[in-house]
């Protein structure tokens, strides 16, 4: 048993990785337009779609899909904020049914083109499996959580040290004294709506190389990155991986423990805990919310 | 125009009581539309109730609807109980499951919106899981169907239409009653400050709460009908996200901030989805309707029928 259940702490640790990606794109608009992207899930899927007809008609290794689908998904996430800027009232209620909207559009979209069928991979090496000690998993996991670890740590760093991640942390905190300070508030959220679709990318690839995808998948992955945030609390870059990790593990554990059905349902009891009790998130920063 | 409101009324109530089931009611493919494009339009009261009065952007509609429809057909499966006061309390368990939601109320915006959404997704995997209760992934088939009340078969097209319009009706008009009354106003002064209404002694709170379970109620009744309208329930169709998606694009496109936009918005919307859209691109159909919510929000998030009233009243100052 005692197995078992480090073997879910480990896999819940790999599938953290890739989580953390797709909150981190979800929070980085959140914090700059104060918006939630309701089609986040779905631009991580049109990824993962990317990937697998990369695989399936090119017969090329999925991770060579990469260049294509950050060209596709930053698209989509910009015509997302192109869309959402031109919202004149009420905006965030508006943002909200209009990003619900789009994540509609993306769903029946990938619908009409990939068909309604599951897929995974059919690459060999992501399937062969990977053993350390007792542990195992597969190559794809241990890859990709390693990539997330890297594109997480080197977004920590543009948003502390470069100009334009501080802009776009000066832009989250305050807009109008950021603008004041001669920073193009429009420039910034543009950056951040490009960087959100970057990062939705490579977690489509993943979930792909490891997972498997369907059309409906999207708003639930929307969902999982807003479980992950909150749980993160505002502003928490450590927080977010932290989050992701404790949903991944909790998700796994459920799965190990009561049946892979109710795997959702912990995520989401979990996530009402916290909005509930913890209003502020696990690690965030003594900010209440709304 | 006051003294002429209880003709148009009257005049209205002849053309859906009468003359529509005496013009449409040998085409039972076009009233079956009419009849779900009237359940669609029954949620979309209850979403614009919630939207407009209560200021909460709701995705979970289908979990109401589904769990309405759920006590309702177990009732009358399991227990015996006529239709008509096992419909009724389908929507009072409605009620009941969005006192879970209460909690849900101290948040504001995006995170209502998406714990309002997480707990859709709660209602339908407990509805997958409970197979002994639910019957699972199968299904309920058999369940009752509308009654024969004074000879007159409610289980027809032409009944099942009746019942759901007088559903509907009803509904107007709670809606109307709400908005008019103090709690109407109260709602009224919330929507423009929160805070300032508190300071003034109103219970924000308990009246978002009584808006949650006013449209709960709703929901559910309409699911309650739904599932003795067409005698079978499983729960991927019960809890599917039609029944949120379709109900909020409709009230988006009719105007959710008037009492008669989200029903003419959900008539007009299904209707051409069913007919055109659905002709058009059998599978995936629903593009065209995000396309239209997309494109409502940004050009004319008031929705079309203030635009139209707007447009009417205009004609006639200029004749007059």
């Amino acid at each position: 048993m005692s197995e078992l259940i480090l073997q879910s702490l480990y896999s819940g640790l790999l599938a953290g990785g890739s989580y953390a990606l797709i909150a981190l794109g979800l929070a980085l608009v959140f914090g700059t337009m104060k918006i939630i992207n309701l089609a986040h899930g779905e631009l991580v899927l049109l990824a993962a779609y990317i990937a697998y007809m990369a695989e399936s008609m090119l017969k090329i290794n999925p991770l060579l899909a990469i260049p294509l689908a950050l060209i596709v998904v930053c698209l989509a996430s910009v015509i997302v904020y192109f869309l959402v800027s031109k919202i004149v009232k009420d905006r965030e209620l508006n943002s909200l049914l209009l990003t619900y909207g789009v994540g509609i559009v993306l769903t029946n979209a990938i619908l009409l083109i990939w068909k309604s069928d599951i897929h995974s991979t059919s690459n060999e090496w992501f399937q062969q499996s990977l053993v350390l000690g007792s542990l195992y998993s597969m190559n794809s996991e241990v890859t990709f959580f390693v990539v997330s670890l890297v594109l997480i740590v080197l977004v920590w760093l543009w948003l502390s040290k470069s100009w334009y991640g501080r802009a776009v942390r000066a832009v989250a905190s305050n807009r109008d004294a950021a603008k004041l300070m001669g920073i193009n508030p429009r420039w910034t959220e543009l950056i951040s709506f490009v960087l959100s679709g970057v990062l939705a990318t490579f977690a489509g690839v993943a979930l792909y190389s490891y997972g498997v995808i369907q059309p409906e998948l999207g708003s639930a992955l929307t969902v999982k990155a807003f479980i992950i945030t909150v749980l993160a609390g505002a502003g928490s870059i450590p927080g977010v991986l932290l989050g992701a990790v404790l949903l991944g593990v909790v998700e796994a554990l459920t799965t190990t423990m009561f049946s892979s059905a109710l795997q959702e349902l912990t995520g989401m009891l979990l996530f009402l805990l916290v909005l509930f009790v913890l209003p502020n998130g696990l690690f965030g920063a003594n900010r209440r919310r709304g | 125009m006051k003294q002429y409101r209880w003709m148009y009324l009257a005049v209205a109530a002849v053309v859906l009581y009468v003359l529509v089931p005496l013009l449409l009611g040998g085409n039972l493919y076009l009233m079956s539309l009419v009849v779900a494009s009237l359940t669609i339009g029954g949620i979309a009261l209850a979403w614009a109730l919630l939207g407009n009065l209560g200021g909460m952007v709701s995705f979970g509609q289908a979990a109401f609807f589904g769990v309405g429809s759920y006590v309702s057909a177990l009732l009358t499966l399991k227990f015996g109980l006529p239709v008509l006061p096992a419909m009724l309390l389908g929507g009072v368990g409605a009620s009941l499951a969005s006192l879970a939601m209460l909690p849900a109320l101290r948040l504001k915006g995006p995170y209502f919106a998406l714990a309002i959404l997480a707990y859709a997704q709660i209602f339908r995997i407990l509805a997958m899981e409970f197979r002994g209760v639910t019957g699972g992934a199968g299904g309920l088939s058999g369940i009752p169907q509308l009654p024969t009340v004074f000879g007159f078969d409610l289980s027809a097209k032409v009944g099942g239409y009746l019942v759901i319009l007088s559903i509907v009706v009803v509904f107007l008009w709670i809606y109307y009653l709400i908005r008019k009354s103090y709690y109407g106003l109260a709602l009224k002064a919330m929507h423009e400050s929160e805070d300032a209404t508190r300071v003034v002694g109103v219970n924000s709170t308990l009246l978002k709460a009584m808006m949650l379970l006013v449209s709960a109620f709703m929901t559910g009744m309409v699911g309650a009908f739904n599932t003795h309208y067409i005698n079978f329930l499983e729960p991927d169709y019960a809890f599917g996200s039609s029944w949120t998606v379709i109900p909020i694009i409709a009230a988006i496109f009719g105007g959710y901030r008037t009492i008669f936009g989200p029903l003419a918005g959900a008539v007009a919307i299904y209707m051409i989805d069913q007919l055109i859209f659905k002709n058009l691109i059998p599978n995936g159909h629903q593009i065209i309707l995000g396309v239209l919510l997309v494109l409502m929000i940004i050009f004319c998030p008031s929705g079309l029928v203030p635009v139209l009233v707007e447009k009417f009243k205009g004609k006639t100052h200029a004749e007059a």
